[in-house]
């Protein structure tokens, strides 16, 4: 018999916590996919945003990678990992079997090249066709540093994005403009769906709306199971 | 939704680089498995340390977190809306910037959600009901990736022949739509694995030629092979085969000494990975399990909807390896027969198991209660189980209706992880009530769903002739029935030991003709060992390619009992046209799939891992 022992209540749960390894020193984390046309400056957006690094040299990506960035967020340390993909059509097939691991889309096109903002709508339904229902999606027009070239007008892509329901930015990987805010704005809508999903779907809140119960003396007059 | 993953079209060089990243990839989501895995445990504490504690009478009036007594009046507590429990004000925590509010295990479950994911993978399940859960497209090609990498760190002592691990990966193929796509890309990754393989070692020649085998058709490279299989016809495969089988050892051997390269750590974690069996009922046992009763689990049975909650203290004594599960009572049953909602026909009893082990010998019972939704017990089941076997075990804890006709009705169970569990904590001693959960449709993570993995090779041998008479239209000369199947059965692991970490495990093998007629044979037992090695060849004579066809293979392994009466099943497998009846729908497809293989390519041996159930 073993079972005569003390009661000590509160030994338990220190001992978790103590030991997470900095790697996993997160609250959580979100997987985050960049779409978009070959060279419409995906992996420098990438980069810029990771290392905040820039080459002007075009390296074309081998069908996917990915980098990971912590940030802190809403008093909470999101780790994101962001998969880059290729463009073209003959890495279709593996980048689009990435689609259902993506909480997020950053759908990216060039300003300077008009093809590319034409196949935003392309981009879309691939999302739609690969991804959950649900998937949060910022349309951004990059490369927004060489005005001198610019063919898809800030309006163009604004409706674009309107008529697809996603948000908009315009962005340069090179000079470093709205890169973070693209990730932090796509973070929160992230956010903002995660507790959506968690509070229309859980019963404690729309119950509750009736009528909080605050004090112990206010109990509910009926204490069926609400389960 | 059909999704074709294909790599076929991209050069070697990229599939390289992409395989670097997919690699990366999975060091990635090893290190969030682990940390989702010890949210969930912490959650299990929590959950465990609030509800109500030994000794303490319940009584339905006091708080269900904190055990603070609630007045009749004043402080009357509240009922959670999440769980239905009636909380004391303390243990109550308002979601930010609103009226709401959760009990604190309520609040935790949400928060675990949050930080596992959970909320985005129910929310992807509305539309991907299929996929699993932290899979990725990444994990499944490098799980049928995995075999070949080791293989490849083989010191390279020269194997007379070694064929890849070509079919060896039970990957859910179902759930990456065509297979026969995949399978191509999956081959295109073997190739690439070839040519790491032969700047290690040239001796390994043998894979990269199967590999041009099976991309170039069985034809144009046969002459080396053909040496090779017609000593293989002529000769008594048993003897000659075994001693070249030791190529294939590291894969055994693979949780000590083969984790040198970084890549090869993840080998175990694909294997995680593996289909699991879904729990949800009886409906998929075939002829094998039927034949056995031992998988009681297996069986049918009703659910309830599931209410209540158990209490129960587990102990374990260091000195006796003893454990000892005192199951005390139950309270809020739902009631086993729906439709006579009285306590006069109540009739309960506590089963568990120490997981993976589902064998009869691995059960132990209550007595059962009669007449009452809140059962007491009051009584000690005992195991004894050595302590580096414990932390690898399960308790399984579930309550059962005991209907008419032994018709059994599942009321709940508790599932808990030992490894997690402190012996030494005297906290974890005590009494607690245990919230009773509906088994889950999917695995609980972690809990292995399956009886182990069994590593076997497999050969059609046929009468030198027409070589390719297989694929001839049928009935067109069909060579006499002077065909051979060659099975060895390398070996098996992950299967459920006894307590004391062993086995005498010897397997059985039994073709069953389209005529059904059956072919039984059985290997000699290997005593004393968790990961048996048998490397025994059964050989099945006088079969036809057209025969097999529509034949099907049941390999089974038992632990052999000392009185040789009640030898206990530890899993099955079957290959055939059919697949596996008895595993999940992706191993039913993998067990198709290496079935046509071994018949497509007669005299090749094709190597398999075939997942127990
Ligand atoms: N001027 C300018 N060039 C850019 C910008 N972003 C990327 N590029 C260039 O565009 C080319 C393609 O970029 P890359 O990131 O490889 O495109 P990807 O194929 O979409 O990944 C490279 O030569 C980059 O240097 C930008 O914001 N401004
Ligand atoms: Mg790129
Ligand atoms: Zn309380
Ligand atoms: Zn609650």
């Amino acid at each position: 018999l073993f079972f005569p022992y003390p009661q000590m209540a509160s030994a338990t749960d220190s001992r978790y916590g103590q030991k997470e390894s900095s790697d996993q020193n997160f609250d959580y984390m979100f997987k985050i996919l960049i779409i978009g046309n070959s060279s419409v400056g995906k992996t420098s957006f990438l980069f810029r945003y990771a290392d905040d690094s820039f080459t002007p040299a075009f390296v074309s990506t081998v069908g996917i990678d990915f980098k990971v960035k912590t940030i802190y967020r809403n008093d909470k340390r999101i780790k994101l990992q962001i998969w880059d993909t290729a463009g073209q059509e003959r890495y279709r097939t593996i980048t689009t079997a990435y689609y259902r691991g993506a909480m997020g889309f950053i759908l990216m096109y060039d300003i300077t090249n008009e093809e590319s903002f034409n196949a935003v709508q392309d981009w879309s339904t691939q999302i739609k066709t690969y991804s959950w229902d649900n998937a949060q999606v910022l349309l951004v027009g990059n490369k927004c540093d060489m005005e001198d070239e610019r063919v898809v007008s800030s309006e163009r892509g604004r409706q674009l994005a309107d008529h697809l329901g996603f948000e908009f930015f315009e962005a340069s990987a090179k000079d470093n403009i709205n890169v973070k805010q693209t990730f932090e704005r796509l973070v929160d809508v992230i956010c903002e769906k995660m507790s959506e999903s968690l509070d229309t779907a859980d019963p404690a809140v729309t119950g509750a709306k009736q009528g909080p119960q605050l004090t112990d003396q206010q109990a509910p007059p009926h204490q069926d199971c609400a389960c | 939704m059909a999704q074709e993953v294909n790599l076929d079209s991209l050069k070697e060089l990229e599939r390289e680089a992409i395989l670097q990243v997919l690699y990366r990839d999975q060091a990635v989501q090893s290190i969030e498995e682990e940390r989702i895995r010890k949210l969930q445990t912490q959650l299990q504490h929590l959950r465990w340390k609030g509800a109500k504690s030994a000794g303490r009478e319940y009584t339905g009036k006091s708080c269900a977190r904190c055990q603070s007594v609630l007045g009749l009046l004043l402080h009357r507590g509240a009922v959670c809306q999440g769980c239905s429990h009636r909380v004391c004000s303390k243990c109550r925590v308002f979601l930010r910037g609103t009226h709401v509010w959760k009990c604190t295990v309520c609040f935790e479950d949400r928060n675990v959600k949050i930080k596992t994911g959970q909320w985005f993978f129910e929310e992807r399940a509305k539309k991907f009901p299929n996929e699993g859960k932290h899979e990725t497209v990444g994990a499944k090609l490098l799980q049928s990736y995995q075999k070949p990498s080791k293989i490849s760190v083989v010191p390279p002592t020269p194997p007379p022949f070694s064929k890849s691990q070509c079919g060896s990966s039970p990957g859910r193929l179902q759930e990456l739509g065509q297979f026969k796509g995949f399978n191509k890309s999956v081959e295109n990754l073997f190739l690439s694995v070839a040519t790491h393989i032969k700047k290690l070692s040239k001796s390994q020649n043998d894979m990269t030629s199967e590999k041009h085998l099976l991309a170039t058709g069985p034809r144009q490279h046969a002459g080396r092979t053909e040496r090779r299989s017609q000593s293989d016809t002529a000769v008594n495969v048993t003897t000659r085969k075994v001693p070249t089988l030791d190529v294939l050892k590291p894969l055994n051997q693979q949780d000590s000494k083969s984790a040198t390269l970084p890549v090869l750590k993840q080998g175990n974690h694909a294997a995680n990975l593996m289909p699991r069996r879904s729990f949800s009922g009886g409906s998929r046992h075939g002829s094998l399990i039927s034949i056995n009763s031992t998988c009681t689990e297996m069986g049918n049975f009703d659910n309830a909807n599931v209410t209540g909650e158990i209490e129960f203290a587990i102990g374990y004594c260091f000195k006796t390896h003893s454990l000892e599960i005192c199951i005390k009572a139950c309270k809020n049953l739902a009631y086993g027969e729906e439709k006579k909602k009285k306590e006069f026909f109540c009739k309960t009893y506590v089963k568990t198991y120490l997981l993976p082990d589902r064998s009869s010998q691995g059960k132990r019972k209550t007595v059962v209660q009669r007449n009452t939704v809140d059962p007491h017990f009051q009584e000690t089941l005992k195991y004894q189980v050595d302590p580096a076997q414990l932390v690898t075990r399960w308790l399984q804890v579930s309550v059962w209706h005991l209907g008419t006709l032994t018709r059994r009705v599942f009321l709940g169970e508790v599932i808990i992880p030992l490894a997690t569990w402190d012996f030494e904590d005297s906290a974890t001693q005590s009494f607690h009530w245990y919230p009773l959960r509906a088994k889950a449709e999917k695995h609980e993570d972690g809990v292995p769903q399956n009886n182990g993995e069994l590593a076997v090779r497999a050969k059609l041998v046929l009468p030198a002739g027409p070589r390719n008479s297989q694929q001839a239209p049928e009935g067109t000369d069909e060579p006499p029935p002077n065909g051979q199947l060659c099975l060895v059965v390398l070996g098996a692991k992950n299967l459920p030991v006894r307590s004391d970490g062993t086995l005498n495990s010897f397997v059985k093998g039994c073709l069953t003709l389209p005529d059904q007629q059956r072919l039984r044979l059985k290997s000699p037992v290997v005593k004393k060992q968790a990961c048996p090695q048998w490397k025994h060849s059964f050989v099945f004579s006088g079969v036809t390619a057209s025969q097999l066809r529509q034949a099907s293979l049941e390999l089974s392994v038992w632990d052999h009992a000392v009185f040789g009466v009640n030898d206990r099943l530890l899993g099955a497998a079957r290959l055939g046209p059919k697949g596996d009846a008895l595993g999940a729908a992706d191993s039913c497809a993998q067990s198709k799939l290496h079935w046509q293989k071994v018949l497509s390519s007669p005299n090749l041996w094709t190597d398999m891992t075939l997942t127990l159930h």
